[in-house]
């Protein structure tokens, strides 16, 4: 299966530069997602990688191929979108041929492909309705099956599950990631919703602005996020930021005195890679969900909180509370157990171990 | 409860009621006139075409009589019989039924030209990306207002050096030209409704110009294609001018030929034959109209409120 | 390296809309305007004398044929606009009918199915003053009652507008009907709870609202009119006399009758310049209709 590679990748539209010197590499078999709110440019670099759209600067490889110039057709991908763009007129089954009959296959192995395709998706039943008889589950697989038909070793996806409900979104995540599994394609992903990113990605590019705000595992992602935006946007509850003033002992320890909340949080053991000096401003990250709110474990070194709470969110499976601290709200995921016999106003104690303790530059937002 | 809300509207209530009552009589009265008014305009535009057919059924000493209005005492199928094979035009008095065949002859080569050519056209400025786009459709725009007279010499200049003055394919090229700014940009108002991941879709499987054509956005174009189809019917079996000009003696239409005959010619005026004419020359629009009028709507309304 | 055929197909399929374009109007446009300013008769000759330049319209403007037809131009264009006025009538009133709507749209659109050349005979044969509606008249004991348009100057014009009009009504309301349609439904709502009177109504608020739809007829109208040519040939032939010459009946004549191809160039371009003038503000008050649309939407 290729790779596929952006070497310099520029976008203009008039004087605005939607993409600009954008560099990012899909390893062979990979499953690449692109990460990031509306308008950061994710979906522009999917169809610029798709041919539909032209680049300004830059250049496209796919496999060794240099495909700037190639029409789309003749690049090797699919794509799935996002509303299906099913062909009205035609069966599941004319659909799924159609893109095939272009290639100049004989049509006994137009057909061969058709039944795989079909069964691999579960549509075979359906293969002689036409889209507008289907729902929006099968018409999402009848457009997959489309993409895999063509059997070609990059396959891109523009959000394709953010119309439908959230029971078949999860079990489309599965089928997605099953069929990665199975046949081993180069995938290229495009979604604003994290969930499916991190559940779903090889590796994720975290986007924003048209630039790439960090590559690398669902896992990288997670625990070290490379900036505040990255470490905002993962993470449901997002990630309490708090801003904060390095304060660097006599023989060197760092500690950050917080703004919002009488505490001080002894930073000695971070593994800066940039140290900061004495009264540069922080942003301290810490999620919700790492605060123990049964007080200090003792294993592990914490920095301890004791809040009143505003209100709690019990969700069946979860609850969390939100706490007052100097008019900012502080996430803290608490058992559901807890969250039912505390009410607002009581105070609540809440460790965080200093080892899971995100420590930005307040200024530049990047990770020190 | 004092506050419930039933008896405290209680009474206001039950004047509303009084007054929609009132109200209720007012408006059919008032929808009585318009019912009627309706039927009066309804009749004026009818009784033309009545007074047409009533003529053409009466023995010329009927039509003698005076009475226009009056039906047939006699039905005689006579004067459709003599204006179908006898009519006279000045030069001969073959009837209008060359006329007839004339105008078959040169709408289907029409209706393929004009159609053909806007149709792809229309598609290729909706849905491809084609820079100077724009400028064109702008163009096409302002063509379709400029009238035939400002360019008819030159046309027939052309037509003639094709070798086509006087033929029916002469006619239907001029038609097609005549056509196409206005049936373009019908064509692609429509064509730019398809989504455009659809097209994207196509682009990505097929890629192919003429194969996308064919296999996805004809078969999606049968709404458009009947309100075109109705448009250029009409436009062309009842189009007198350029049948006149470009058709010469052996490809006129069925409308100069009628003109020549009750217009041009000389000595007696047979009025009810000429009405069987006018009448023959009219049946083949109308029953278009009468029979696709419903799908005419449809696919203006189709066009409009697609998405 | 490959050729980018999605760039280059639509481009090859759009060669002979171009040509079309090219030569079937801007060439031929060109060419009418050229031989406006020649001295050519039967056939063309492409010499220009740069003195006199001007010579056909010098002529032109000195016919007393050609002043007739831009006279009746107008004459035809304020009479037809009463089709207008119809058609909104008839558009106000269908949309309120409930019962037979459908039936009451089908008929009066029906003559736009019908030739302007059946038409005009049509017309001819009830203004036959013996045998026609003027004979209908007498024979109802209204014996002084003239009906006979058609053989008098003064009036064979009101005939062509009759005809025309009787033609042209159901364009109109079908157009007045969808500007109708478009209009919000709780604003008839509104001014019922206001009490706001039927007249009312419609004069201060339903017609105000139409007013690009107004505008919209009252260009094709005209433009149309520019046009009329086969419905004087079916009623009078440009008769009695040439009072009922239009510029394109002018034109035609010049060319066909008279041979004189520099004349009717120049009758066909005071035609073109006459269009475009009807033309430019169409342009103007749709960009400007557009624009406000836009605005009235951030």
């Amino acid at each position: 299966m290729p790779r596929v590679q952006f070497d310099n990748i520029a976008k203009r539209y008039g004087t605005l530069a939607v993409l600009h010197d954008l560099n990012l590499t899909v390893e062979d078999g990979e499953f690449l997602v692109l990460l990031g709110p509306s308008g950061c440019g994710k979906t522009t670099l999917l169809n610029l990688l798709a041919g539909l759209i032209e680049i300004s600067d830059g250049r496209i490889l796919i496999g060794e191929r240099d495909v700037t110039d190639l029409d789309p057709r003749d690049r090797g991908l699919a794509m799935v979108f996002q509303s299906y763009a099913l062909y009205p007129t035609k069966t599941v089954a004319g659909n799924l041929r159609f893109g095939l009959a272009a290639q100049k296959l004989n049509s006994a192995e137009i057909e061969r492909r058709v039944t795989w395709a079909a069964k691999l998706l579960q549509i075979e039943p359906l293969l002689n309705r036409k889209p507008a008889q289907l729902s929006g589950g099968q018409r999402q697989r009848v457009a997959i099956g489309r993409a895999l038909v063509k059997r070609s070793g990059v396959l891109l996806f523009d959000e394709p599950l953010s119309n439908l409900d959230a029971k078949l979104r999860t079990e489309m995540r599965l089928e997605i990631k099953k069929l990665h599994a199975e046949l081993g394609q180069t995938i290229v992903y495009v979604t604003h919703d994290q969930i499916e990113a991190m559940t779903m990605a090889t590796r994720i590019a975290v986007m924003n602005g048209g630039i790439i705000q960090q590559f690398g595992t669902p896992d990288d992602i997670y625990e070290q996020p490379a900036n505040l935006f990255v470490a905002r946007f993962i993470g449901s509850p997002a990630m309490n930021i708090f801003e904060a003033t390095a304060r660097v002992s006599p023989g060197g320890a760092v500690s950050a005195g917080l703004d919002a909340v009488e505490t001080s949080i002894d930073l000695s053991g971070y593994p800066f890679a940039a140290r900061p000096i004495e009264g540069t401003r922080l942003s301290i990250g810490l999620r919700p969900e790492h605060f123990n709110a049964g007080g200090p474990n003792g294993a592990a070194q914490a920095a301890v909180f004791d809040l009143p709470i505003r209100h709690c969110e019990k969700a069946g499976s979860d609850a969390t509370a939100y706490l007052e601290a100097g008019g900012q709200v502080v996430a803290v995921r608490i058992d559901p157990a807890r969250a039912r016999e505390l009410k607002a106003g009581d105070r609540l104690r809440a460790s965080f171990p200093l080892d899971r303790i995100n420590v930005f530059d307040a200024q530049t937002g990047r990770r020190l | 409860m004092s506050s419930d809300p039933e008896i405290a509207t209680f009474p206001a209530s039950l004047g509303a009621a009084a007054r929609s009552v009132r109200r209720r009589r007012r408006i059919r009265g008032s929808s009585i006139a318009v019912f009627v008014f309706l039927c009066m305009c309804a009749a004026f535009v009818a009784i033309p075409l009545y007074v047409v057919i009533v003529t053409s059924f009466k023995p010329i000493e009927e039509v003698t009589l005076g009475r226009i209005f009056a039906l047939p005492v006699h039905w005689t199928l006579t004067p459709w019989y003599k204006a179908w094979n006898t009519l006279c035009t000045g030069l001969s008095c073959d009837g209008i039924k060359v006329g007839f065949f004339n105008s078959l002859a040169i709408l289907f080569p029409s209706l393929v030209l004009s159609i053909g050519l806007s149709s792809v056209t229309g598609y290729a400025l909706a849905l491809w990306n084609v820079r100077w786009a724009g400028t064109f459709l702008f163009i096409l725009f302002i063509c379709a207002f400029v009238p035939f007279q400002i360019i008819m010499i030159p046309l027939i200049v052309l037509v003639s050096n094709i070798g086509l003055y006087g033929s029916v394919w002469g006619i239907a090229l001029v038609h097609a030209i005549l056509a196409m700014p206005l049936l373009t940009l019908i064509f692609r108002n429509f064509y730019k409704d398809i989504p455009r991941e659809l097209i994207n879709a196509a682009i990505m499987d097929s890629g192919n110009f003429w194969h996308i054509f064919r296999e996805i956005v004809l078969p999606m174009s049968a709404n458009i294609m009947i309100v075109v189809l109705i448009l250029m019917i009409t436009t062309v079996w009842n189009d007198y001018l350029v049948g006149l000009t470009f058709g010469g003696i052996s490809a006129a239409p069925m409308t100069v030929i009628l003109a020549n005959a009750v217009v041009t010619s000389r000595g007696e005026v047979i009025h009810n034959v000429n009405m069987a004419a006018a009448l023959l020359t009219a049946i083949p629009p109308l029953v278009v109209y009468f029979a696709l009028g419903r799908f005419f709507v449809q696919g203006i309304t189709a066009g409009a409120i697609k998405g | 390296m490959a050729v980018r055929w999605s760039r280059v197909a639509p481009q090859i399929a759009l060669t002979p809309a171009l040509v079309v374009t090219l030569v079937g109007f801007a060439w031929a446009i060109g060419w009418t305007i050229y031989m406006s300013f020649t001295r050519s008769r039967r056939f063309p000759d492409y010499t220009i004398d740069p003195a006199d330049w001007y010579a056909q319209y010098d002529r032109l403007f000195g016919n007393d044929a050609w002043t007739t037809s831009l006279r009746n131009l107008i004459v035809l264009a304020i009479g037809s606009a009463l089709a207008i006025v119809f058609g909104f009538i008839l558009a106000a009133m269908v949309e309120r009918e409930k019962f037979g709507e459908g039936v009451f749209r089908t008929i009066f659109l029906y003559p736009l199915a019908v030739s302007l050349i059946v038409t005009g005979l049509v017309w001819r044969w009830m203004f036959n003053p013996s045998l026609g509606i003027e004979a209908f008249l007498h024979q109802l004991g209204w014996t002084s009652a003239q009906f006979n348009w058609l053989a008098t100057p003064g009036t064979a014009m009101y005939g062509i507008i009759l005809a025309s009009i009787w033609h042209g009504m159901g364009f109109y309301m079908a157009l007045m009907l969808a500007g109708l349609k478009s209009i919000n439904t709780e604003i008839w709502s509104a001014a019922r709870l206001d009490g706001v009177g039927l007249w009312r109504l419609y004069t201060e608020i339903i017609i105000p609202m139409m007013k690009f739809t107004f505008l919209t007829c009252a260009i094709l109208l005209s433009l149309g009119v520019v046009k009329a040519y086969d419905i004087v040939v079916a009623m009078t032939n440009g008769g009695p006399g040439t009072s009922t010459w239009t510029p394109a009946y002018f034109a035609i004549n010049a060319y066909s009758t008279r041979s004189n191809i520099g004349f009717a160039s120049a009758a066909a371009t005071i035609m073109l310049l006459i269009t475009l003038a009807i033309f430019l503000p169409l342009v103007l008050i749709t960009a400007w209709h557009n624009r406000q649309g836009e605005a009235s939407r951030t």
